[in-house]
């Protein structure tokens, strides 16, 4: 009857199945359970159940004095009990069993389905002895590892694993790897018409492939995981390195915005720009910074400042500071400039470097504070300001060798000139009409040609001397200047009856030899060029622009033509005739290079017959 | 002519130490046009002027000077060194030295004095100016000036 009811249902089992009645007595079993005990049917039926499972099974079905059959089977309902069991040879081997009551008109059965777990214990062994090899080495890995068969089961794991999934080990251990990482994992492990398991494998080694991986509370989130094989006894076991990388999607989703933020902002700029963070790292560039340094962006977003830029630890303190002292004070602007115009190196990925102009600004952004670098590769202006401080180089030495030469030249043809000028004078004032008239002509000729000689060279010993023999500028009473270059003046403005007049005038820096020369030049030639009446001269003396005093001195002279205004300034320039006024021509010359030399210039207003004012400025004392 | 200095017919002895023939002789001109009881010796260089001065040799019956024109660029030693020497010798550093050179560099004049030189003088470069100058050396220092040798030579 029995039989006719449960027979079909317990030979469609894939486990060995028994019935039981209360007694512990076998009233029915499957060809599995025959052959998983190694009894024919018959031997067993009737027969008491500990004699294929000696212990913990019948004990479970007796009713003891607190309970009855049914309440205590009831408790094992359910669960995987794991036992012993005895085969009709004697030997055991270990068995999980499920019970399930049966109630029928005799009272209530138990089935039993017998599971013989020898491959698992086994496995377990082996994990045991697995777990003991690379347990230490697993642990030792920073990232969550798990070691898992070809069937995708979990073998091995590390405490990382445990927190990042949220599991327990014992959770873990045995578990599908597709509880943890749904997709993209376990199919790798699998073969397929086309190619082993091992081949498969072989494919994914090494390559960081990006999954979602989820915990134990159902949440995902993104995972990199690194695959390497690990033979072992069972096969080639499959060692999966997890890192989690929220926060590396988080800062790509962070710059993905920014990019889409500031990107037009960047590009639209001529200069290579980098948004850097307070920390000093590249947070974004644009397409001429990649240009200037030869990188590709994504090499250098997330990367320290200096990589490209070396030195600039040496101001990202200051940076800092000045940022909070910005952001302090900031209020409302948005952009603002906390370093223009530093100087640098700038380091290309080949490793060399050019000079670059950097100016940081501060970037308040919904992000935090940002600073945007913008670099200029100042490498043509560097040139240009290496030539043109060559060139200036240059100019001025060769501009102090001519100076040299010419006082040099002037200084030591003076010598021979002198001899000349005094011999053909003692040949004039020994022998005049003593020879013949001609010989009184050609001597007065060499004299004369001597004599002019003679003023020519020491005037432009004297040109010459401003530049190499000047003084330094010093606190000068301009006022002093032209008392001293009137007391020199003394005999010309008494022979001219000349009345010489000035304001107050100021102190000024000035080199005092060379400012009583520029006045008595200037008032030389203003008693000097004078037709008929009494010469005045007036100096006076204003505030210019730029921390100058403007002189002028003013005359009623001759006046001169606009036409060579620009003229009479020149070396050995004359308007006038020798026989008119004599002179070599070099006076306003001296003037002109005196007040240069003082950082200024002269200039002259006239108008024929009318008179002339020559200007200067001179630079204001300090010391005022 | 006579002596300015009062002391008739005794020659006026003058050391010039100059290397130029040229001016050499244009100092002698002048000298001589001021003062005809001038008794002029010459030194070319350095080293002949400080043998006169000491002695030396063929300048065994040299005379003392009563004044010295000296210039200051001179081959083998130069004025600088000889005016040193002349300030350094006991009996020497009595006599009178003047400078007499083309030099107005401020560095030559203050050496100059520094090492004791009794005046410095720059050649004038006008012959007229250069005569007045010479004129006036005799004038001054050999005329109106008392000098120690000339109060010894008095007294003998």
């Amino acid at each position: 009857m029995i039989e006719g009811r449960y027979r079909e249902l317990l030979e469609a089992a894939p486990d060995s199945m028994v019935l039981v009645n209360e007694s512990g007595q076998i009233v029915l079993l499957n060809h599995q359970a025959e052959k998983q005990f190694g009894y024919d049917r018959g031997e067993l039926l009737g027969q008491p159940v500990r004699s294929i499972i000696p212990v913990g099974f019948a004990e479970r079905l007796i009713a003891d004095g607190t309970r009855n059959a049914e309440q205590a089977l009831a408790q094992q309902i359910g669960t995987g009990i794991e036992l012993a069991a005895r085969r009709k040879d004697g030997s055991e081997f270990p068995i999980e069993i499920m019970l399930s009551p049966l109630k029928n008109d005799k009272g209530v059965l138990v089935a039993a389905a017998i599971r013989d777990i020898s491959v698992r214990r086994e496995a377990e062994i082996h994990l045991v002895q697995m777990e003991a090899r690379y347990r230490g080495l697993l642990e030792a890995a920073p990232d969550a590892m798990v070691v898992v068969n070809q069937g995708g089961e979990i073998v091995l794991l590390n405490v990382q694993a445990e927190k990042q999934f949220g599991y327990s080990r014992d959770e873990l251990l045995g578990l599908q790897v597709r509880t943890i990482i749904p997709e993209g994992f376990a199919e790798r492990l699998i073969t397929d018409g086309t190619r082993t398991a091992a081949e498969a494998l072989a494919q994914q080694i090494g390559t960081g492939i990006e999954l979602i991986g989820r915990r134990k509370d159902a949440s995902g989130f993104p995972i990199e995981i690194m695959l390497s094989p690990l033979p072992s006894a069972d096969g080639i076991l499959v060692t999966a390195a997890i890192r989690d990388i929220t926060e590396r999607k988080e800062a790509e989703k962070h710059l993905a915005q920014m990019e889409s933020r500031y990107r037009g902002l960047l590009e639209a700029a001529p200069d290579a720009m980098v948004l850097m963070n307070t920390d000093g790292g590249i947070v974004l560039l644009n397409l001429q910074a990649e240009k200037q340094f030869q990188y590709h962006r994504d090499e250098l977003a997330g990367r320290p400042l200096r990589t490209i830029i070396p030195e600039v630890w040496t101001i990202i303190a200051d940076v800092k500071q000045r940022i909070a002292g910005a952001l302090r004070s900031a209020g409302n602007s948005k952009a603002q400039e906390i370093g223009a115009g530093i100087e640098f190196n700038g380091r290309r990925k080949d490793n060399s470097d050019f000079p670059i102009e950097v100016t940081l600004s501060i970037l308040q952004t919904a992000e935090g504070v940002l600073v945007t670098v913008a670099i200029r590769d100042i490498t043509t202006r560097k040139k240009a300001e290496a030539q043109l401080l060559q060139t200036m180089q240059e100019l001025n030495r060769s501009n102090e060798e001519l100076g040299q030469f010419a006082y040099i030249a002037s200084h030591d043809l003076q010598e021979p000139l002198r001899m000349v000028a005094s011999y053909t004078q003692l040949l004039s004032k020994r022998y005049k009409g003593k020879l013949d008239g001609d010989a009184d002509q050609f001597i007065a000729f060499a004299v004369d040609g001597a004599n002019r000689m003679q003023l020519l060279i020491q005037d432009l010993l004297a040109y010459s001397r401003i530049g190499t023999k000047g003084s330094e500028l010093l606190t000068t009473s301009s006022e002093n200047a032209l008392e001293r270059a009137i007391v020199n003046l003394a005999g010309a403005i008494e022979d001219s009856g000349a009345l010489v007049t000035h304001d107050l005038l100021p102190s000024v820096l000035a080199d005092q030899r060379q400012l009583v020369q520029l006045f008595q030049n200037l008032v030389g030639n203003a008693i000097k060029y004078q037709g008929a009446g009494v010469p005045r001269i007036h100096v006076s003396c204003n505030r210019s622009a730029g921390a100058k005093w403007l002189f002028s001195v003013q005359d009623n002279g001759l006046g001169i033509e606009a036409k060579y205004f620009e003229r009479i300034f020149g070396m050995f320039q004359r308007l006038h005739k020798r026989e008119e006024f004599a002179g070599t021509g070099i006076g306003l010359a001296i003037c002109k290079k005196i007040v240069e030399r003082h950082g200024g210039e002269i200039s002259v207003e006239s108008q024929l017959g009318h008179g002339s004012t020559f200007r200067f400025a001179l630079p204001e004392s300090s010391a005022i | 002519m006579t002596s300015s200095n009062g002391v008739v017919g005794a020659p006026i002895e003058v050391l010039l130490v100059e290397d130029s023939p040229g001016d050499v002789r244009l100092t002698q001109e002048a000298l001589l046009e001021a003062n005809r009881a001038i008794h002029l010796h010459i030194a070319f260089d350095g080293v002949e002027a400080m043998a006169f001065l000491t002695r030396v040799g063929s300048n065994a019956r040299a005379p003392r000077p009563d004044l010295i024109l000296l210039d200051l660029n001179l081959p083998k030693m130069d004025g600088r060194e000889v005016l040193a020497q002349i300030k350094a010798d006991e009996t020497l550093r009595t006599i009178p030295t003047i400078i007499l050179t083309t030099s107005d560099a401020e560095a030559d004049i203050v050496k100059s004095y520094q090492l004791q030189a009794n005046c410095f003088l720059t050649k004038p470069v006008q012959l007229a100016a250069f005569e007045s100058l010479v004129k006036s050396i005799n004038d001054f220092w050999l005329t109106k000036a008392k000098l120690p040798h000339q109060a010894e030579r008095g007294l003998t």
